[in-house]
């Protein structure tokens, strides 16, 4: 979005998006400098610093806006139905597998009850009309899209069991911070402003559909409609503020993954976040477009 | 014009118009001549997936 938006603007494009299918591929890719930075889910993000990989969250790409889709003709009717199950998740690495286990742990279950696939994104839908898995635990809009296409249903969002839940963060690779923070800061400076002009209450319908249809059509290759189911029913089903990384979700994210078994020490707050750029994104205003404008700014 | 330089003509062309294309809609420009800019001036790539 911000890159499109931007494109409009006399600056011009203000980075070079590159889409990737998964997120382990998007890991190498910045380890290999290929990518400078990247949105990634954070417990991924939080492994890579703890491993050493020179690398720092510098602000969230949204909130909410996961949710754990069953078939709607299925046995599934609550979350303890899922006993002895097969549950997609899109990584280890990931909140929406956290998420399995918070919910695991408020149903009196545990980690043993079911059986958790690491599965990319793009396929869990069709693995789930096809009967490959029971449910997905995943991001938007492939919950939308079990929904949408009529043989999936939401069985509780994630905000259900986590109240600040947030998934995907903006990483950057540690070397691009020391020798170009302005190019930082001038990015997330653009994602501040999308977030403000996509969360306007008056606008905000209006301006979703639209975001729903150039980041469907040009940016992600699906179907404008499925983005419009997932940025609008309801429109507080994925939100893009506030964006500034907080410790207490980041705490919590790093015991969970503790408890859980996919982080072997504690890592300190400052260790794999900048807070810098988010303080310095906080003046930033929306951008000034609406749709059908030629002029950005 | 002979028939077998029409043929030749028409293939030549054939090939140039799926080579551009292919240029047109497979290669990523504005990655290459990024990459061949001073670090300086470089944009940077930021890689994203098809997940809100």
């Amino acid at each position: 979005m911000t890159d499109y938006i931007s494109s409009y603007s006399k600056s011009g494009h203000l980075f070079i998006p590159r889409m990737f299918q998964g997120f382990p591929e998007i890991k190498e890719a910045l380890i290999s400098n290929q990518m400078q930075a990247g949105f990634m889910v954070a417990p991924m993000a939080i492994a890579l610093r703890a491993q050493g990989v020179p690398v720092k969250i510098v602000y969230l790409g949204h909130r909410y806006g996961s949710a754990v889709a069953v078939r709607k003709d299925g046995p599934v009717k609550t979350f303890a139905d899922l006993r002895g199950r097969t549950v997609a998740i899109p990584s280890r690495f990931s909140d929406e597998r956290l998420i399995i286990f918070r919910a695991l742990a408020a149903n009196g279950m545990s980690a043993k009850d079911i059986r958790m696939v690491e599965m990319a994104p793009p396929d869990v839908a069709g693995a789930l009309a096809a009967g490959a898995i029971d449910a997905f635990s995943m991001g938007e809009p492939y919950p939308s899209q079990a929904e949408m296409a009529g043989f999936g249903r939401i069985l509780f969002h994630a905000r259900e069991y986590w109240p600040d839940f947030i998934s995907c963060v903006l990483v950057v690779r540690e070397d691009v911070i020391e020798k170009k923070p302005e190019a930082v800061q001038v990015l997330v400076d653009g994602i501040a402003r999308s977030g403000l002009w996509l969360e306007n209450p008056p606008k905000r319908r209006a301006r979703r559909e639209h975001a729903a249809d150039f980041v469907g059509r040009f940016y992600f290759r699906q179907d404008p409609r499925l983005l419009k189911w997932a940025l609008l029913k309801p429109e507080d089903r994925v939100q893009y503020q506030p964006l500034t990384p907080l410790r207490k979700d980041f705490e919590l994210i790093v015991k969970l993954m503790r408890e859980t078994g996919v982080l072997d020490r504690d890592i300190a707050f400052e260790e794999y976040i900048d807070p810098r750029f988010a303080e310095g994104a906080k003046t930033q205003t929306e951008w000034v477009y609406e749709p059908g404008d030629v002029v950005a700014h | 014009m002979t028939p077998t330089r029409k043929i030749t003509l028409a293939v030549f062309a054939w090939i140039a118009i799926i080579t551009a294309a292919h240029l047109s809609t497979n290669v990523e420009w504005d990655v290459l001549l990024n990459d061949r800019l001073p670090e300086s001036e470089r944009k940077l790539n930021v890689a994203y997936i098809p997940v809100t």
